[in-house]
């Protein structure tokens, strides 16, 4: 039965296209830690593989399970949020992390894939073509919950990305696009009195994007950084392990929030320009599959995928090349971090199951 | 459960997306493209001035020599600590350390690590230079705890002789901000290492030789990967002084602490044997980064030990000047030296008592009497009859009251006053009975021992050569000026010389400055530095003791000069007692290393 959905179904292109990620991003964060201390690598290769192995289980099982099981995915997710910010641990600014032996879990990046999850059964199950008031509040509502709890463990940055999942299901449920405008005018007016409750460095960051020439030594200086690896790269790149930017500590995070810099001084215009395109590819061949499946939980999910792995692909190359203010968001399987690697490899296994699944049908 | 099946909607608003996120990342590519293309020259010098640190490799100074090839100041290794201020955590820890370990002052080394001016971060900055070894000892044991500090060989000045010579030496520092705008330290950088006085700062370019570099691989943190390239300094130059050691400790010994002043010098060729200026100054104490509390207390103290008496001061030239009015009159004012004034121990001019030094008086003395007895009288009234403008042109013609234009930095004008001056920088008519101060050398004329020296030396010789101490003139001196442009008769200057000789060998006032078997030509002052009113204050003995300056000019053999000298003992008392003793003892010393010559000569023969 596994066997012949694997041969049937599977997508052999996305198959391609995720292992061709998992490769770059070994050799990534091989080439970003230092010499020496392999321990980084091996880990992150511990990590691929271990997502890959998820990924293999997810793909074989049926894809209904995860729709139907998703109310305990997403209080299992809201226990571990609330967990957190009891027995956490504090790296960066942040108490984002359960610290189990050597394993670092960071919840934030789990209740992703449960807020998918749940959001794609609780609209998928509505009777109507566009979803109401009632179904719009309760979107809202699983969204904010989740999104409340990290932005109280001080990652206002993983906390953010829950929206553009919120918004990419609930938009290809069906939303009246006049609501959706309103929403963004909304937005556009209380975003003043936002202004006020962010702090001063939030404050900072997001006005050297404005003008990196404000602070070219301080809050601008990781961007300033960034800028001048990626432009040092020139079309073919300085070669793998021979970027000074990345390598003598010049950029920031290079191994997980600034590995796209690497990627780009290193391989250059056409390395990093092909990542690009990759990520496009597996992007649209993610829609595809949705396009192609008659089954709306199918499609929801999937949309929630697409919307997750892209918003984090915009928002963190955007902040690489200095046009978004630098919020600490991975590159989906490119970055070195355990947790959001699981979670890209799991949402793909999802997702692909449910493509196998609409195969068999 | 109910469930709206109708999936067009969600298919083509997935469509949309779809090609949202085409154009989102088309403008990712594009920014992209803007990057590592058009802005690719950019970024790369960008990458590029991060990735390498160019830091100096000092050039040793070249080394300067007196006239026999002896070491006067060399470069010698020494190790100084250096902070990489980029690399400090916690500089305040590192204050702590340095504070507790090497004993430095806590507020001097705040401010030392605060510096900003035209030094980068990441360049090392010198915290302390000329460390002991149990100091190296001690920074390189605790070295990992501290990545911002580290040890650097580097070359130091050292002046073997210490205070010996320092003014003509000079002394050198790191160049400051100030300095560096001007032209004379165009090409040096901030932290090099210049000349700042005398001849260390005439020759600079000369003696600094041309710093290294190297090129240092250094990571964000500025520690450094590795060595890219490396440029080896270039030695400064070696610069032979016209000094003579001998002759230098001779004078230094001579003067003795006592303050004053004392140049020797060779009346035939301008280079100066020997120049000496007490109180002085260890230049060593400067080569090591002068603590603050001990420039202030050079620069507080009243007795100047930075500066060169011998020509950055002037002084009253007293009875030595006799000589130059005694010369004006033969030249200028067709004086007839055989005609004799009386001295009675005074005289009564413009209605006014001028004293002979002698209370008896010298009786009937013509001008050579005169010369050699240090009549004042006598030249009371030669200067009223030659007038201040006859004296002052003369002197003017023979280089006083104007640089002689030495190989040294700071040398002042000095006066000798005229109508003109006075109508100028006063707005008064000028007195006449000033003029018979001045034929003294009392009064407003005010000069240094160096233009007295050359004055010394055309009396010797009959011409002015350029005084100089280095051997062999560098461009970057001030230019030699011309030999003096008058020309002294030789029956006058005869005269003079007979009557020196006789101050020296004749019972004159210089007898002290005999040297047996050297003809020694000289001529005393003592030259009251208050006026009379302050004077009759103190008492006789004591009063000529504290106020007046001794002088003692002179030259010797008569015939055919090699040496002239010039002492000057501040409130030393009279120049017969005090100067001319210090001269008589630096002429011996002379006679003696030129003996051996001699007989060589006469052997050959």
């Amino acid at each position: 039965m596994i066997r012949r959905r694997f041969r049937v179904g599977l997508d052999p292109v996305l198959v391609i296209l995720v292992m061709a990620f998992s490769l770059m991003g070994g050799v990534g964060v091989y080439s970003a830690a230092e010499p020496g201390s392999s321990g980084l690598f091996i880990r992150q290769l511990i990590w691929i593989a271990l997502g890959i192995g998820v990924c293999a289980v997810l793909v074989s099982l049926d894809y209904r399970l995860y729709t139907a099981y998703a109310p305990v995915w997403y209080c299992g997710g809201l226990v571990l949020l609330v967990l957190v910010l009891i027995y956490g641990s504090e790296i960066n600014g942040s108490r984002s992390w359960l610290v189990l032996g050597p394993v670092h879990i960071q919840p934030s990046e789990l209740g992703k894939l449960a807020v998918i999850l749940t959001l794609a059964k609780s609209l998928a199950s509505m009777n109507r073509r566009n979803p109401g008031a009632w179904h719009l509040l309760k979107a809202g509502f699983l969204t904010l919950v989740p999104m409340v709890l990290v932005v109280l463990q001080g990652d206002l940055g993983t906390a953010l990305m829950y929206i553009p999942i919120m918004l990419g299901i609930v938009v290809v449920a069906g939303l009246r696009l006049r609501i959706l405008v309103w929403c963004l005018l909304a937005v556009l007016c209380a975003s003043p009195a936002v202004w006020i409750y962010l702090k001063d460095y939030q404050k900072q960051r997001i006005l050297t994007t404005l003008d990196p020439e404000l602070d070219p030594q301080g809050v601008g200086y990781q961007t300033r950084q960034s800028q001048i690896a990626i432009g040092s790269g020139g079309v073919f790149g300085r070669g793998i392990g021979q970027g000074s930017q990345s390598h003598f500590g010049f950029v920031p995070e290079i191994h997980s929030d600034f590995i796209f810099a690497l990627l780009a001084e290193e391989t250059g215009l056409i390395g990093a320009g092909t990542v690009l395109l990759l990520y496009l590819l597996v992007l649209m061949r993610l829609i595809g599959i949705a396009v192609e499946s008659r089954d709306r939980t199918v499609i929801l999910v999937v949309t929630g995928v697409v919307s997750m792995i892209s918003s984090h692909v915009l928002v963190n190359v955007g902040m690489t090349l200095g046009l978004l203010p630098p919020i600490g968001i991975p590159l989906p399987l490119l970055s070195y971090g355990g947790s959001f690697t699981i979670v890209t490899f799991s949402a793909l296994g999802v997702a692909l199951s449910a493509q196998v699944q609409s195969y068999v049908n | 459960m109910p469930v709206y099946q109708d999936n067009s909607l969600c298919r083509l608003r997935l469509k949309w997306i779809g090609r949202l996120l085409a154009l989102l990342f088309l403008g990712l590519f594009l920014k992209l493209w803007h990057l590592t293309v058009v802005d690719f020259t950019q970024h790369s010098v960008a990458a590029e001035r991060n990735r390498a640190r160019t830091i100096p490799i000092r050039a040793p100074r070249g080394v300067i020599y007196d006239r026999d090839g002896r070491v006067l100041a060399s470069s010698v290794n020494s190790f100084s600590l250096v902070c990489y201020r980029s690399e400090a955590s916690n500089l305040e820890a590192t204050v702590d350390y340095l504070v507790q370990g090497l004993g430095l002052d806590r507020q001097n080394l705040k401010q030392r690590l605060a510096v900003t001016d035209g030094y980068s971060p990441y360049q090392p900055l010198v915290v302390k230079k000329s460390l002991t070894m149990a100091e190296v000892a001690y920074l390189l044991s605790r070295k990992g705890e501290h990545p911002e500090l580290d040890v650097l060989a580097e070359p130091r000045r050292s002046y073997p002789y210490g205070e010996l010579a320092a003014h003509v030496l000079g002394y050198v520092g790191e160049a400051s901000r100030v300095q560096l705008e001007t032209a004379e330290f165009s090409d040096f950088r901030a932290g090099d290492i210049v000349g700042k006085y005398a001849v260390e700062r005439v020759y600079n370019r000369h003696l600094a030789g041309r710093n290294g570099s190297r090129k240092m691989l250094v990571d964000s943190l500025g520690r450094t990967i590795n060595e890219l390239a490396r440029v080896p300094p270039e030695e400064g130059a070696p610069l032979e002084l016209t000094l003579d050691l001998d002759l230098q400790i001779a004078a230094e010994g001579q003067l003795g602490g006592r303050r004053g002043a004392v140049v020797a010098f060779d009346p035939r060729n301008g280079e100066i044997l020997a120049m000496v200026s007490q109180p002085a100054f260890d230049p060593n104490r400067f080569a090591a980064r002068i603590s603050r509390g001990e420039w202030d207390r050079l620069v507080g103290d009243e007795h100047n030990p930075l500066q060169n008496r011998a020509l950055q001061s002037t002084f009253a030239p007293g009875s030595v000047f006799k000589l130059v009015v005694a010369l004006a009159g033969l030249e200028w004012g067709d004086v007839d030296p055989n005609r004799s004034y009386f001295c009675g121990g005074g005289v009564t001019l413009y209605g006014h008592h001028f004293r002979c030094w002698k209370k008896g008086g010298h009786g009937s003395v013509s001008l050579r009497e005169a010369i050699r007895s240090s009549c004042n009288v006598y030249f009371y009234q030669l200067g009223k009859s030659l007038g201040i403008d006859l004296i002052s042109g003369f002197g003017h013609a023979i280089g006083l009251g104007q640089p002689t234009g030495i190989d040294l930095v700071g040398e002042v004008a000095g006066l000798v006053p005229s109508k003109e001056w006075k109508r100028r920088t006063y707005r008064q008519k000028w007195y006449r009975g000033e003029t018979v101060s001045v034929a003294i050398g009392q009064g407003p004329v005010h000069l240094t021992p160096l233009q007295l020296a050359r004055m010394t030396g055309i009396l010797a010789t009959g011409s002015a050569a350029p005084l100089h101490v280095a051997r062999s003139r560098l461009p970057g001196g001030p230019p030699a000026r011309n030999k003096s442009d008058i020309e002294l008769s030789s029956d006058n200057l005869d005269l003079v010389r007979e009557a020196m000789w006789e101050v020296v060998n004749r019972f004159g006032t210089g007898r002290a400055a005999r040297v047996n078997g050297f003809d020694v030509c000289g001529k005393t002052g003592t030259a009251q530095t208050i006026g009379r009113a302050g004077l009759s204050k103190l008492e006789g003995a004591q009063a000529s003791r504290f106020i007046a300056n001794a002088w003692f000019v002179g030259f010797a053999p008569q015939k055919f000069p090699e040496i002239a000298v010039v002492v000057l003992v501040e409130a030393g008392g009279s120049g017969g007692a005090v100067a001319a003793p210090i001269a008589a003892n630096i002429l011996q010393v002379f006679h003696d290393k030129r003996d051996p010559d001699r007989m060589m000569e006469m052997a050959r023969q």
